[in-house]
């Protein structure tokens, strides 16, 4: 009986988020599905998006290598701070947040001044006397504010995950004759996994929309989906390709959230560390 | 292993470090450019302090950021409890919708909450202000609220049910039971999500640049607008002081949690006093109390006036103050103390109209070119003006009156003229290789050169260049023009508008197409900067003229600030700033001899003949050119 009292609070909340997260997807719908011009029905949008799927394609490609080099980045370093005693985990599990609370698009645009060609590394280069050389406008530019910017995403679930792992079960492996690798490999490994995935996936989905990163630090060949939703809204006067796009986005953000699930424990709360 | 692991840590930290110490290093520079050091000051936080606008910015910011954390907490913290009273197949639903702005990318979530409220507000009410304030914040609230939930859910699912069970046992009813004993146990998880809503809320991007109106606009957003000019460096000390007091504020919370764990075994048994209870809670109050006015001061202070004039324009546009020159928008404040300026920039006219088009802010004036006026124009966009209010309208030249793009001096009143060129470094380019628009398809050049990021500039340059008419309707040759401008994609550094300013004054590129007037201003502050105009080719000739569009609500105002900027001495004193030329003959005897008879700002007649005006294009082949554009862009 009280069960069924306390249940009745949900319903305001549950209203709310149909009416600011389901209903806003249907809008986005109505949108893929009408004509700039006359808003009449049209499949007209859909059969725009050809010419996308090569963006779409850059934009999984690029966000992919990012989400693995954060993962051989950040793996090492989330091990590193489950290992300190908890005063020194607590402390440097606030100096891997702290940058995430800092504008983030301040932080691309020192970057931007670190990479450019009259940039604080080049000049740097220039004085040693090894020369000038392309940094920013390159893909690896946009891998590495991607890298940059969405890290402490992979290292705080990965260290939520590794923290867990019961040290007995080292101990075990160890016991039974297992060398310092066997023990990893066998043990530390696959026991960190949902960390792993759930990380993959908080680096992926930022990174395959983001629009900033791709305008400040790529070149002219290096457009991403989100550039491309962000300049159809702002820009091109044309928010329902616009829509279109943003929809087929959401879907492969589903896909992969899906996906990463499947494998992964879908414990609640599962995606905050 | 272990000490390579922590060498391999210590430079990671280093690598998350590095920017920030960037940003922290060039807010004390005495140089505008982040990347050269020149000196050591302090005066950029005494400009900080003094710069109204910014500090009103961070107010906005603030004050969004508390009342949609604190909404959110507690109207999360209740529905948490409702769930976890619900059955677990229903919970699992529930859950799953919580997560949704959580998987989804803030870019979706933008645009589907922007779409909606523009759909609900514009064609289901038929409001033209449908973004604002409330909405920002209810999409806030509602990114916000997961947040909250994901935190405090875990600490329900582990409390102890018997607990609450035991209070209602000893005669509680579930009322007070919540507030003594569960509320208690889930602290921990509501201040967390508490907190996390509010960084997250602070520092969003992404969602309030798709939400937000022209009205109330956050930090972020417009920090994002700044980084396409040389950005202030008073920029940089505002993020040092709110990296300093996030990291103060974190560093206590860890300290006091550290502390109260340890102190927990000898704590336990010992009460705190109701009066301390008391106290402590009034404490608390007070705090939340003074920091949501002084947010809300640093917010809502400055709006008590009658009337508020959303001025909407091109950046870099009017005089605003900076290197001695006068402060329009102040002037005027000065002169009509009941009107408020309200003023927000686009960098081109294909951004203004789509902002337009799209629908949901409200605007009273606007400076488009004269092709856009055409197209506002034939798609009633534009309001007629009432020239009684503008009675300097008499000083504008004849020449500027009975256009093309308005032939009955209704809808506009000429703002500047002026030609479009190319910009070129003198140190890096042969002057040899100036012969006419090609120099922007020069390989030699490859990674230096920038392009208008606008279609029809990007577009008439390739009509220029290939001879076309620039107002061709014909759809063949917008193909070869897109053709012509793929072709020229390798060798170019990027598409940008205003971030031009930047990139050619600190030479990281050499080359540019651009607005003479803004030609002007750059060549002043770099002398290396030439300015060509590729005579033979032929050119863009453009008149940006005011206008008051159909969704202004303070027209008369806005015809005020139109007669305000016709007065010759009040364009002299702009024009002067802004670089460009004025349409006001009588303006011109206010202005420096030597502005007036450089070629560059006010080009002789047998100049002038070569150019050719942009004029209206039907909406299809306008259309067609974005679309086009687009595709040369996306390649």
């Amino acid at each position: 009986m009280k069960k069924n009292n306390s249940a009745l609070l949900s319903t305001p909340y549950i209203l709310w988020m149909v009416a600011f997260t389901l209903i806003p997807l249907g809008v986005v719908v109505y949108y893929a599905l009408t004509d700039p011009a006359t808003g009449e029905f049209t499949w007209g949008n859909l059969r725009d998006l050809n010419q996308y799927w090569g963006v779409l394609g850059q934009s999984i490609g690029y966000s992919l290598v990012s989400a693995l080099i954060c993962l051989l980045l950040g793996y090492p370093v989330a091990y590193y701070i489950a290992h300190r005693s908890p005063t020194a985990q607590k402390m440097l599990y606030m100096l891997v947040m702290l940058p995430m609370c800092m504008s983030f698009l301040l932080r691309t645009l020192a970057w931007v001044g670190l990479l450019q060609d009259t940039g604080i590394i080049n000049d740097f280069l220039a004085f040693i006397g090894v020369g000038r050389i392309q940094l920013i406008r390159t893909p690896g530019a946009v891998v590495l504010g991607m890298v940059y910017n969405y890290l402490p995403y992979m290292i705080l679930p990965l260290y939520a995950t590794i923290v867990k792992i019961d040290h007995r079960l080292v101990e075990a492996a160890e016991d039974l004759g297992c060398s310092g690798v066997q023990v990893f490999g066998r043990v530390i490994l696959p026991l960190s996994v949902p960390g792993i995935l759930s990380g993959i996936t908080m680096v992926f989905v930022p990174a395959v929309s983001t629009f900033y990163i791709s305008q400040k630090l790529g070149g002219t060949d290096t457009v991403l989906i989100g550039d491309v939703i962000e300049r159809q809204f702002k820009q091109g006067n044309n928010p329902n390709l616009g829509a279109a796009l943003s929809l087929v986005l959401m879907i492969l953000v589903f896909i992969c959230t899906g996906i990463m699930n499947r494998f992964g424990s879908d414990e609640e709360g599962g995606v905050i560390a | 292993m272990k000490k390579t692991n922590r060498i391999f840590t210590v430079l990671i930290f280093i690598f998350l470090y590095i920017p920030m110490a960037v940003l922290v290093l060039a807010s004390f520079n005495t140089g505008k450019d982040i990347t050269d050091f020149e000196g050591f000051t302090f005066q950029r936080y005494v400009e900080l302090f003094q710069d109204e606008h910014l500090l009103k910015l961070l107010g906005n910011s603030l004050l969004i950021s508390i009342l949609a954390s604190a909404i959110a907490t507690v109207f999360g913290t209740v529905a948490a409890v409702g769930i976890h009273g619900l059955k677990p197949k229903m919970r699992k639903t529930v859950m799953t919708l919580t997560n949704i702005p959580m998987t989804n990318p803030d870019i979706v979530t933008g645009v589907s909450l922007s779409l909606l409220f523009v759909f609900v507000g514009t064609k289901m009410l038929g409001q033209r202000d449908s973004l604002t304030f409330w909405t920002l914040l209810i999409a806030h609230i509602t990114f916000n609220l997961p947040y909250v939930i994901l935190n405090v859910m875990p600490k329900l699912n582990q409390m102890d049910v018997s607990l609450t069970d035991a209070a209602m046992d000893l005669g509680c009813t579930p009322v007070p039971a919540f507030f003594r004993v569960t509320l208690h146990e889930i602290l921990p998880g509501i201040v967390t999500g508490a907190i996390m809503a509010f960084t997250m809320s602070l520092d969003d991007f992404v969602i309030s640049y798709f939400v937000s109106g022209l009205d109330f606009v956050t930090l972020p957003v417009e920090i994002y607008s700044y980084t396409k000019k040389p950005i202030q460096p008073r920029v940089y000390a505002m993020f040092t002081l709110l990296f300093a007091l996030i990291f103060v504020l974190m560093l206590t919370m860890n300290l006091l949690q550290l502390r109260s764990d340890k102190n927990k075994t000898e704590r336990r048994g010992k009460t705190i006093t109701k009066g301390q209870r008391y106290f402590r809670r009034l404490a608390a109050l007070v705090c939340l109390l003074a920091l949501l006015a002084g947010t809300g001061y640093l917010a809502f202070g400055t709006r008590q006036e009658i009337i508020t004039l959303n001025i909407y324009n091109w950046g870099q546009y009017i005089a605003d103050g900076s290197d001695g020159s006068m402060e329009i928008v102040k002037a005027f404040e000065e002169k009509y103390p009941h009107i408020k300026v309200n003023y927000s920039t686009y960098d081109s006219n294909e951004i203004m109209y789509s902002k337009l088009s799209n629908g949901g802010i409200t605007v009273d004036l606007i400076i488009p070119s004269d092709y856009m006026i055409a197209r506002m124009i034939q798609e009633d966009m534009l309001l007629p003006l009432d020239f009684d209010n503008i009675p300097n309208y008499q000083y504008i030249d004849e020449s500027f009156k009975n256009t093309a793009y308005d032939p009955e001096n209704k809808y506009s009143v000429p703002y500047t003229w002026g030609t479009v060129g190319i910009l070129y470094n003198t140190k890096y380019v042969d002057e040899a290789d100036v012969t006419g628009w090609e120099l922007l398809w020069n390989e030699k050049y490859a990674g230096k050169i920038l392009m208008f990021g606008n279609s029809r500039d990007a577009f008439g340059i390739a009509q220029y260049l290939l001879g076309y008419d620039v107002n061709t309707t014909d759809r063949a040759e917008l193909d070869a023009c897109a053709e012509k401008l793929k072709e020229q994609k390798p060798v170019l550094q990027q598409y940008v508008m205003d971030e031009i300013f930047a990139t050619m004054e600190n030479e990281e590129a050499w080359i540019a197409p651009y607005y003479a007037g803004d030609c002007l201003v750059m060549m002043e502050n770099n002398e290396n900067l030439a300015f060509y105009l590729p005579e033979e080719q032929g050119f863009n000739l453009f008149i940006d003229a005011m206008c008051i569009p159909s969704c202004a609500q303070e027209k008369e105002a806005a015809e005020l600030f139109i007669n305000f900027l016709c007065d010759p001495e009040i364009s002299a004193a702009n024009m002067d700033w802004v670089g460009y030329a004025t349409p006001i003959s009588e303006a011109k005897q206010y202005l420096d001899p030597e502005t007036v008879s450089d070629p560059v700002a006010y080009p002789g007649d047998e100049t002038l003949v070569n150019g050719t005006n942009f004029t209206y294009l039907p909406e299809d082949i306008s259309r067609y050119m974005e679309s086009l554009f687009m595709e040369v862009r996306n390649d």
